[in-house]
């Protein structure tokens, strides 16, 4: 029967590509939900704080709006991310089979880490009600301090498959397996600072555009709403401090991944051939020798080109150098937009840069944010193919073999859309407040 | 006790954490369904799961990451086998969690309560399928022992929840406790029926057939007597007994997939320091929320 036979095969290129698109597309998913569900927190308590110093209400209900968005955003990430803990295994058993002792450590203590920031979470969010102010306050430190370490520990599984460390390969077993050896690798610094620095400028920026646009729209109407302004003026913030910081790290990522893995730098800087005094080449741009200068301070240095490699480890090169000019131009334009507003800030307190322009390009901002962060993410992720992990275990050789994991993708696909959907659109129902509420703010 | 015989211990203590509280929250769901036009009820439920439910989820996190840590072969070996009931338990634990803050933030939209409610049933009932094929070894999820285990594991979590919310609805609506009485006694009885049969149909060892039995005649007892603070702990007891009893006739080559000491150690470790914050701060919040009503 056709049937049995389409069941006997193992699996397909079709099933191979289904599953990298579904752990791409879940883990996409996934953290744009982690950024926000790590920075929400800080900003939150920051808003907290102030309403406790202060005893603003605008402050207090800022807090309460974010606590309650929070509530939502962590619950939705806690769940995304379970989706990847299945997904380890039921789309990657090769990779968990061989090297799962290898890196486990690190998510034991992220295991930990998402109990304290759940445990403290729940207490949080149910607890307005229940504690004095200052101790509900104090709930939600461990949220942010669990939060931050939780992503961090995930990445030094990333880290990890970049620059895989902490044990010895003989006959296709590991062995002298040293966990904390994998988990500090040399990769871990760099990608944990950047990965940290990047949520909370999407979590900054993705929260600031919603008051962007509200702001638009009190202008038009002739309005001065407080409340939108500090709801802007916070979230900015935390984005525009992160900025620049992050162009100083990405600086250090890439001249990291150039020593490391210099075919990924040979991907995402175009580079086909090895050569001295190599240009640097953006979008239909180059400038003579840049590159080289740019890296080893030095116009007329080598470097290695996509050439120096056998053609069976090369990554899909253009995509990564897409997805890397997308993430530095971003990176730029939201630098620039920092430092309008640190600018405006430094000039007169007071009058912070309520231009319309500025306001419409800070609507933008939040989208921008997220985008980068996906560019950024494709670039490591992508750039590393065909390795799952760098230069040891193949993708392909980590694919569950079982046939029809398209199905899957398709089924995932179908709930994902749903649930970004109703996502979204339980965010903007909150956002409204009731009619009681919104009286009981103003007087 | 070799290092691989206490990550088992671990991973049969988590799971077992997981059945009994995050497997109640599965069964309040199911209750919520059943509760379609009974608002009180669906408060206590709603109540009772709020500031709890993510952090039972955790319990699942932790058995997944001890198997793939300790036991990686026997991880992967599973979640290759039984991809499909295990990727629909993944997508249906996504859509109970989510519509169940849906639900609370925009309680007008109904088909977020009946997501919730459906994905409660179909998340514990698909883990029970792979579990009960895990334990005898010889079937997978469709098979009629994996719709035995899938019924059973969704009915013992139907149980311990209607067990639980009696005592919350004491505190929270006193005109439920009705209810939830009523449905607990139905459940326990329905459960005891469907599992010791099936235990002894599979051979699982005498002694934990007995104590389940006892646990959950007892619980009977202390339900019919409304004592409804020590029936939560004889419930427990009887329905942990069934996954000691279904663990002990599991045989996954767990010996020879067992990962390095050096692994271990550091493991148990880093738990170890982590207990130590973890575990009053659960203690904590169970407590916070188990007492009297909110300030006003």
């Amino acid at each position: 029967m056709d049937s049995l036979q389409f069941l006997a095969e193992a699996a397909t290129p079709a099933d191979f590509a289904a599953a990298r698109t579904q752990m791409a597309f879940t883990l996409g998913f996934h953290i744009i939900l982690a950024s926000i569900g790590i920075g929400l927190p800080a900003i939150t308590l920051l808003a907290e704080w102030r309403s406790l110093r202060t005893g603003d209400p605008v402050y207090r209900e800022l807090a309460r709006r974010w606590m309650k968005a929070a509530g939502v955003l962590f619950a939705v990430g806690a769940v995304s991310g379970t989706v990847l803990s299945f997904e380890m295994g039921t789309l990657w058993p090769g990779f968990m089979d061989t090297y799962g002792q290898v890196f486990g450590t690190a998510f034991a203590l992220e295991g930990i880490a998402f109990f304290i920031e759940a445990v403290f979470m729940g207490v949080y969010l149910y607890g307005w009600d229940r504690l004095s102010p200052v101790a509900h306050f104090v709930t939600g430190i461990p949220v942010v301090i669990a939060g931050l370490l939780s992503a961090t520990f995930v990445v030094t599984v990333n880290s990890w498959m970049n620059q895989p460390r902490g044990f010895r390969l003989v006959d296709g077993e590991v062995t002298d397996v040293d966990p904390l050896a994998a988990m500090f690798n040399p990769a871990t610094p760099v990608q944990a600072v950047h990965l940290l620095l990047a949520s909370l400028m999407v979590c900054g920026f993705v929260v600031a555009s919603v008051y962007a646009v509200a702001l638009l729209r009190d202008r038009r109407a002739g309005r001065d709403d407080r409340y939108h302004r500090l709801g802007f003026a916070i979230p900015f913030t935390l984005g525009a401090v992160c900025a620049p910081l992050q162009v100083l790290v990405g600086d250090w990522a890439v001249r990291f991944v150039a020593d490391n893995q210099p075919i990924k730098f040979a991907a995402m800087e175009g580079v086909e051939h090895t050569q001295a005094g190599v240009p640097f080449k953006f979008a239909v741009f180059e400038i003579p020798n840049a590159l080289s200068l740019l890296l080893r301070f030095d116009a007329g240095a080598t470097l290695r080109g996509l050439d120096s490699f056998p053609a069976d480890v090369h990554p899909p090169a253009e995509v990564v150098r897409f997805a890397f000019e997308i993430m530095i131009v971003i990176g730029m334009a939201l630098l620039a937009l920092a430092a309008w507003w640190a600018f405006a800030w430094w000039r007169r307190r007071e009058s912070l840069p309520w231009h319309p322009w500025f306001l419409r390009a800070a609507a933008t901002a939040g989208v921008l944010a997220a985008i980068a962060m996906e560019a950024g993410w494709t670039v490591t992720e992508v750039g590393r193919q065909p390795w799952i992990v760098y230069g040891v275990m193949r993708t392909e050789e980590a694919v569950n073999p079982s046939e029809g994991l398209r199905f899957g993708l398709y089924v995932v696909l179908a709930v994902y859309a749903v649930l970004g959907a109703a996502t979204i659109s339980v965010l903007r129902r909150m956002r409204r407040p009731a009619p009681a509420e919104r009286k009981e703010l103003a007087g | 006790m070799s290092y691989a015989d206490a990550a088992l211990g671990l991973i049969l203590l988590g799971l077992s954490a997981y059945l009994l509280f995050g497997g109640a929250d599965f069964g309040a769901g199911l209750w919520h369904l059943l509760a379609r036009r009974r608002p009180a009820e669906r408060a206590v439920i709603e109540h009772a799961m709020g500031p709890l439910w993510e952090a039972n989820h955790v319990w699942l996190i932790f058995v997944m990451v001890m198997t793939w840590t300790a036991f990686p072969p026997v991880f992967a070996a599973v979640m290759t086998a039984h991809w499909v009931p295990l990727s629909l338990a993944a997508l249906g634990i996504v859509a109970r969690g989510s519509t169940f803050v849906f639900s609370k933030a925009v309680p007008e939209r109904r088909w977020y309560a009946w997501t919730f409610g459906v994905s409660s049933v179909v998340t514990p009932y698909c883990m029970g399928a792979v579990a009960a094929a895990l334990a005898t070894g010889r079937s997978d999820w469709l098979s009629p022992t994996g719709l035995y285990g899938g019924l059973l594991t969704t009915a013992l979590c139907g149980y311990l929840a209607a067990v639980y919310l009696v005592w919350d609805a004491r505190r929270l609506s006193p005109g439920s406790v009705g209810w939830f009485r009523a449905r607990a006694l139905a459940a326990g009885v329905a459960v005891g029926v469907l599992a010791l049969p099936g235990a002894a149909l599979f051979g699982v060892g005498s002694p934990l057939i007995l104590l389940s039995a006892a646990a959950g005649l007892t619980s009977l007892v202390l339900l019919a007597g409304r004592r409804y603070l020590a029936v939560r702990v004889t419930a427990g007891l009887a329905v942990g007994a069934v996954l000691w009893g279904a663990a002990g006739l599991a045989d996954l080559g767990l010996h020879d997939a067992a990962a390095h000491d050096a692994v271990l150690r550091i493991v148990f470790i880093a738990l170890g320091a982590g207990a130590v914050i973890l575990v009053p701060s659960l203690a904590w919040l169970y407590v916070l929320f188990q007492r009297g009503p909110a300030r006003a």
